[in-house]
């Protein structure tokens, strides 16, 4: 996976998270941790990954209502994937770096009352946007299971 | 007069170093010692750090990444600060294997005090049952400690089974959640303690709430999870300065105490340590008083019994605190603000002692302020995004209990050496008492229902149950008996079983209360000094 790709990716996850574009701090250090870190081996590149983690963060690269989509279904169905690790790794980053810390900490006008109907609101989104993903997404990993069972694995995916 | 040679410099070593330097006393300490960074801008608050740092990911989540916590770790709520990764770096020569138990090992310049999060809790009478001393005895050293080191606290409903002592300074200001915490106890505090047997007040901390020495009070920058820059937070390193300036004190670090020879009486004359070349360095001791940490002191025990008599004992009856962590949403503080300067650790303490029952459980109240948010978004059951979103509307309100269990020394419970592999490795092995998973659902219950009489929800799936060892409040393994049989020790901590050896660790602990040990150690540690050189 080569640098601009890596870019693009930390820059839409970034405004999937906090709806902003991230500084190119946290982007530099999104790519460096693709090159340096032991916890990125097998994120950096296509060899790493089996085929629908790989379709996943393809897909979530493109912007960040497919970003949305990509996590809604990884948070049940593949909660170890690449592209939630990924995701992780950008808000770690966004976290220890200002102004998009700055946002991480920012409370919401509106009290207890604000803050229970914002996360009845969130919970809502989020079943609604898990239901649309698992229709997107099972039929895309059945399809490569039944066609793995055609070919032989590769290391990864055995 | 052959100088005292003191292994290890933590909690227990440096307290009692001081103590005897303070008596006139040569002190040699033998450390490996690794040292942490200096701290970084110190004046500047947590937000503060991050605007002003050129690399700002490279101190909160390491160089390379080590703190950074993905989906499928197994561990702790929290990523470890890299500012404290020498705590627990290791020495080659030490090798450990474990059944049913999870040691931790520092080498560092302060030991394992130096990640601690600085309760000093004193024993009670009941507490010190098995004790060959009651809390009247130990009280003047806690005080001592207490004035050395600087403790915080208040005379509140926990003064019932927290001891008050001289010593203590006024607490720090409260956090806005913990204050909240404290108010609705205040009003249901009748209820509570019927019910429930739960008492809550102020936590006992060793944070300066006022000058002391050369060291300043707390000013509240927020940074006490990366280790405070100030010093208003006590560590152990910082009594070891303290013993540096005596002209009786020698400090030899890089050195890995292996064992100790005896004479042709059985006493220690020789202490062998190597250093990372491999060179072997010997020191002559009047005394030696092992203070490396309980498994690390039965170590150097062990292989110092194996190279004398070629026989390796088992040394039984070790013990640690069973903790169970119980994050909780305080449903109060939902949307609420919260304030990033302020005391980091837990501000608020609580006891439960279920009716009808001999044992207490102690809870240490921790309301989360700037904790990395990124290993606790993840375990949320909602997509990143919308976790992320959910988080700030609760991350006011959310805090965790951290909840201490008694052990007690049994037999099936022991530390041996084994020699079939060079070097020779740490064994310990542990087993749970049977009743135990019954008694821990229980007292989680309780809790919950504690907590939810305090306004806070307690998510079931989100309780964790540390592992045996998580704690590192090791004991028990050469206890203090008023008889003298093998493998025990005297009030004064001396081995019956070699006359000029001393354990000022908690080895000597013959039981394990519900508490942290470390404010303990430090008063035994000093009363050992005090009354028996």
């Amino acid at each position: 996976m080569n640098r601009a790709e890596l870019e693009r990716e930390c820059r839409t996850y970034a405004r999937y998270l906090i709806g902003q574009t991230p500084s190119e701090y946290v982007v530099g250090k999104y790519v460096d941790f693709h090159g340096q870190s032991k916890a990125a081996a097998g994120l950096a590149g296509p060899a790493g990954l089996d085929r629908f983690d790989q379709f996943l963060v393809g897909v979530s690269a493109r912007g960040p209502l497919w970003a949305r989509l990509a996590d809604a279904y990884a948070s049940q169905l593949r909660k170890d994937s690449a592209v939630r690790k990924k995701l992780i790794v950008t808000l770690a980053l966004l976290e220890c770096t200002p102004p998009s810390s700055e946002v991480l900490d920012r409370v919401d006008a509106g009290g207890p009352l604000g803050a229970v109907v914002r996360l009845a609101l969130g919970g809502m989104l989020y079943a609604l946007t898990l239901v649309v993903s698992v229709a997107i997404f099972t039929p895309v990993r059945l399809a490569m299971a039944v066609r793995l069972g055609s070919r032989p694995a590769t290391r990864r995916e055995r | 007069m052959d100088p005292i040679l003191v292994v290890g410099s933590g909690a227990s070593g440096v307290h009692f170093a001081l103590t005897a330097l303070r008596k006139g006393r040569q002190v040699t300490m033998l450390d490996v010692g690794h040292h942490g960074p200096d701290a970084v801008l110190p004046g500047e608050t947590l937000n503060g750090l991050k605007r002003r740092l050129p690399d700002p990911a490279g101190y909160f989540l390491g160089p390379g990444f080590e703190s950074l916590v993905l989906p499928g770790h197994e561990g702790e709520y929290y990523a470890f600060p890299p500012s404290k990764e020498h705590v627990f770096r290791p020495r080659q020569e030490f090798q450990v294997q474990a059944e049913g138990f999870s040691p931790l090992f520092s080498f560092a310049e302060g030991g394992l005090g130096e990640v601690w999060t600085g309760g000093c809790y004193p024993f009670n009478d009941g507490e010190l049952r098995a004790f060959p001393f009651g809390y009247r005895e130990l009280a003047p050293f806690y005080a001592k400690v207490a004035e050395r080191i600087g403790i915080t606290g208040a005379s509140d409903d926990l003064s019932a089974v927290l001891p008050l002592h001289d010593g203590l300074s006024e607490p720090l200001k409260l956090d806005r959640h913990s204050a909240l915490l404290l108010e609705t106890y205040q009003g249901r505090r009748d209820y509570l303690k019927r019910e429930f047997g739960c008492l809550m007040g102020r936590a006992r901390l060793t944070v300066l709430s006022r000058d002391l020495g050369g060291r300043k009070q707390c000013t509240y920058l927020g940074r006490c999870l990366w280790g405070c820059p100030t010093q208003a937070f006590y560590t152990p390193s910082l009594t070891l300065a303290e013993c540096r300036t005596f002209a009786k004190f020698q400090y030899c670090a890089g050195l890995y105490v292996d064992h100790f020879r005896m004479d042709a009486q059985g006493r220690v004359e020789k202490v062998v340590a190597y250093s990372a070349d491999g060179q072997a360095h010997q020191f002559a001791a009047g005394s030696l008083v092992l203070a490396a940490g309980t498994l690390s002191s039965a170590r150097i025990f062990l292989e110092s019994i194996y190279q004398a008599s070629g026989k390796v004992p088992e040394l039984r009856g070790v013990m640690d605190n069973r903790q169970i962590l119980m994050p909780f949403v305080n449903l109060w503080m939902l949307g609420r603000p919260w304030n990033p300067e302020s005391y980091q650790y837990h501000q608020v303490a609580m006891a439960v002692q279920p009716p009808g029952t001999d044992e207490c459980f102690h809870g240490l109240v921790t309301t989360l302020k700037t904790a990395l948010i990124h290993p606790l978004v993840q375990t949320l059951p909602f997509d990143l995004g919308t976790g992320v979103s959910a988080f700030r509307n609760v991350h006011g309100a959310l805090g965790m209990v951290n909840i201490n269990f008694p052990d007690h020394r049994r037999d099936q419970n022991y530390v041996t050496l084994d020699v079939s592999s060079t070097p020779h490795r740490l064994a310990v092995h542990y087993h749970p008492d049977r009743a135990e998973p019954e008694h821990l659902k229980r007292t989680v219950a309780t809790f919950r229902r504690v907590l939810w009489k305090l306004g806070c929800f307690a998510p079931a799936r989100t309780v964790h149950v540390r592992p045996m060892g998580a704690s590192v409040h090791y004991a028990g393994t050469l206890p203090m008996s008023d008889k003298a049989t093998p493998l025990t020790c005297s009030a004064h901590c001396r081995s019956h079983d070699i006359e000029n050896l001393y354990f000022a660790d908690g080895s000597t602990f013959p039981d394990l209360p519900a508490k942290n040990i470390t404010f303990s150690l430090m008063a035994n540690a000093t009363r050992i000094a005090e009354e028996a050189f």
